[in-house]
């Protein structure tokens, strides 16, 4: 399972949901394509999805509950609201720990810098929740050249691990780092640092890290990006066994903040930004990604869900721009027993509200569930995602 | 001439002819890093490129590039904010560019050549910027593109930013303004009839015109040296490509043909070049093209 975050949030009508018949303060300013899939068209900015909608199913209704980054974030890893705590688990977690380890990678990876923030926050649904801490997600970072590092091990300074030949210096330099977290106050080591010296450790552990392994070709289909060589990332470690992948777009939801990642919250220049940045590096790497599970097999048994927390605001606003949007946006959802080249819904003629059931985050989590074999007894006996209906049109 | 006044009225530049078979040479590579790449622009006579890359997921840095001997550094060396977007004058005596201050907010700074602050344009409270400023050619005045009351109009302001006077009044999005070296008119892209097209104007924002009209979007207009013609960037072919028109919108020619991205061209000073960001093999460089002839 890769679960594809776009964190921050897209415009629905500036990608996936187009609305060119509508006036001209709602509608915005790109061209829209046709699609292979009969009656759906996207905007121009994202040529490459388009001709590969027979590939996937979009999901045009979508409704969230919370209007802001942080309790919107949760909702849409969880299904569930920040509060009450202890929060809800992470998808993931329900899903790897249903699956568990399979091979010496963890079953539940987030790929990014670090938890997902907004600003200085961390989105509380991010990992395990009431499942406990032990079924966070294992952090990986990405970098436009493939360079992987594990936050986790940030106290090893300099320490590539991938380029680390000799077990006994490795050794040598991970003791330092605990004498040196032990001096800096750092009470215990937590599990994704012991889990990532394991992977340090374990040569078949190492491969799915190195992206040198893939031939230039691949690599660059997906694009040197940070985002396209993390989708390459999460394509290795699914193909090494992996049972669920949180594929960030960006670690923070800003799009233009000193500090911080450039992500898909745009709230000034929504269109600039879309058409210079975003859009290219997402239609480039979420095709290959797309390509490479098809052409190696691996689709069939292989979900991949794309979206964001909400939707952005149909009408433009008075920065030009568009705003947060809860109560519409789209999802893509491929492979993994998912019917493809489906159309589940549609919004209004503004893309304001959904026409038809509107669909909740946590119906993608039961979905998500179901697929990977989490019957409605599995998930009543680990007591997540209580109440959730399944997305059964898709299916 | 066959471009009208912009307006609702149907517009004839559609039927120009593509001069499809007069692509200029391969492209010259001139940076290999393959990292993302915005907005090159020529100075010092065409021996130096400053351009935008993101040297890490956090940060725009505007960055050198000697031609003689491939020198690649920080313009500003101890920036720790992004900046992006520069533009020069015509006669080289200063430079503005964009600045990230706090969350989405963005001013203009100015500087002269030897990086001087003259002035720095800041935007209002809250979520508020600048995008694509660009200076007259005698750096006496600097327009920018700025958004409010729904619209994105653009602006032309003394360099501490004193003197606002409005040069579009119209729906839509108005960016990317490039000034004709006599300073006398300003080519624009403009989303005020739908969709992004490319416009041109007096400098004091009179007498619009018209120049492109295709239901894919046509950006970044840039004035050649001579103000005879207009390299811009436009998706009609399915991707971004380059392409040029004379600077009345007729004689479409494709500069650039490929399946990846070309984008953000700009003229070197000899007018027989552009400079443009090209995505090859997901790879994201700068490369020197010939233009065609006309």
């Amino acid at each position: 399972m890769i679960f594809v975050f776009l964190w921050g949030a897209p415009s629905h009508l500036d990608t996936c949901d187009p609305k060119p018949d509508a006036p001209a303060e709602f509608r915005g300013p790109f061209g829209v394509i046709p699609t292979r899939t009969p009656g759906v068209s996207f905007t121009e900015l994202i040529p490459r999805i388009a001709v590969r909608s027979d590939r996937f199913s979009l999901v045009r209704t979508h409704v969230t509950t919370a209007p802001g980054h942080p309790d919107a974030g949760t909702v849409a890893l969880t299904g569930f609201p920040e509060l009450p705590t202890p929060v809800q688990p992470n998808f993931g977690s329900i899903v790897a720990k249903a699956r568990g380890n399979r091979g010496v990678l963890p079953s539940f990876f987030s790929i990014a810098r670090g938890v997902v923030m907004d600003g200085g926050r961390r989105i509380e649904g991010y990992g395990g929740g009431t499942l406990s801490q032990a079924h966070d997600p294992f952090l990986v970072g990405c970098t436009e050249s493939g360079d992987v590092d594990f936050p986790a091990l940030k106290l090893l300074d300099g320490l590539n691990p991938l380029r680390i030949e000799d077990r006994h210096r490795l050794l040598v330099q991970l003791d330092a780092a605990a004498r040196r977290a032990e001096q800096e106050g750092v009470k215990s080591w937590n599990r994704n640092a012991q889990s990532a010296y394991d992977l340090l450790l374990d040569p078949a552990a190492r491969q799915a890290f190195d992206l040198t392994r893939e031939t230039d070709e691949v690599r660059g289909r997906y694009g040197y990006t940070t985002f396209g060589q993390s989708s390459l990332l999460a394509r290795r470690l699914v193909e090494a066994g992996v049972a669920y992948v949180q594929l960030n777009y960006s670690r923070h939801v800003e799009a233009l903040n000193p500090g911080f990642e450039f992500g898909w919250d745009t709230h000034i220049y929504n269109f600039e930004l879309l058409q210079d940045q975003l859009c290219p590096i997402l239609d480039r790497a979420f095709s290959a990604l797309l390509d490479d599970l098809y052409e190696r097999g691996l689709i069939d048994d292989t979900l991949v869900v794309m979206m964001g927390e909400f939707g952005r605001t149909p009408k433009i606003t008075p920065r030009a721009a568009r705003d947060h949007w809860p109560p519409c946006y789209f999802s893509i959802w491929a492979g993994g027993g998912v019917q493809p080249g489906r159309v589940i819904g549609s919004s209004d003629k503004r893309g304001e509200h959904p026409l038809g059931e509107p669909v909740s985050p946590l119906m993608v989590g039961t979905t998500i569930a179901h697929l990977a074999g989490l019957d409605t007894q599995a998930r009543a006996e680990m007591n997540v995602l209580a109440g959730g209906k399944l997305i059964d049109a898709l299916l | 001439m066959h471009c009208s006044s912009s307006s609702s009225t149907v517009i004839l530049c559609a039927l120009f002819a593509v001069g499809a078979a007069s692509h200029a040479a391969e492209p010259e590579q001139l940076t290999r890093d393959g990292r993302l790449k915005f907005t090159p622009v020529f100075r010092n006579g065409g021996r130096e490129l400053v351009f935008v890359e993101l040297v890490n997921p956090t940060l725009y840095q505007l960055r050198r590039l000697v031609l003689a001997d491939g020198t690649n550094e920080p313009l500003h060396a101890n920036s720790s904010t992004s900046e992006f977007e520069p533009a020069w004058s015509t006669d080289g005596e200063c430079y503005a560019f964009l600045k990230t201050r706090g969350a989405l907010s963005v001013s203009v700074v100015v500087r002269d050549k030897q990086g001087g602050e003259l002035g720095e344009i800041l935007p209002g409270a809250g979520f508020c910027g600048y995008r694509s400023p660009a200076l007259a050619p005698d750096h006496s005045r600097v327009a920018f593109s700025y958004a409010e009351q729904g619209t994105q109009q653009i602006i032309s302001a003394g360099l501490d930013g004193g003197d606002r006077k409005p040069l579009t009044d119209s729906r839509g999005i108005n960016s990317w303004p490039s000034y004709s070296s006599d300073g006398r008119s300003i080519v624009f892209g403009s989303s005020r009839d739908g969709n992004f097209e490319i416009y041109r104007m007096n400098a004091d924002g009179a007498d619009v015109r018209r120049l492109t009209d295709h239901p894919f979007q046509d950006i970044r207009p840039r004035y050649s040296p001579d103000g005879r013609q207009i390299a811009f960037t436009s998706h009609r072919d399915g991707n971004a490509e380059i392409y040029m028109m004379n600077a009345d919108g007729s004689i479409l020619r494709r500069v650039t043909e490929s399946a990846e991205r070309d984008d953000y061209a700009e003229w070197h000073p000899d007018g027989e070049r552009l400079v443009i960001v090209s995505e090859r093999h997901g790879k994201t460089d700068l490369y020197i093209i010939g233009v065609p002839p006309r």
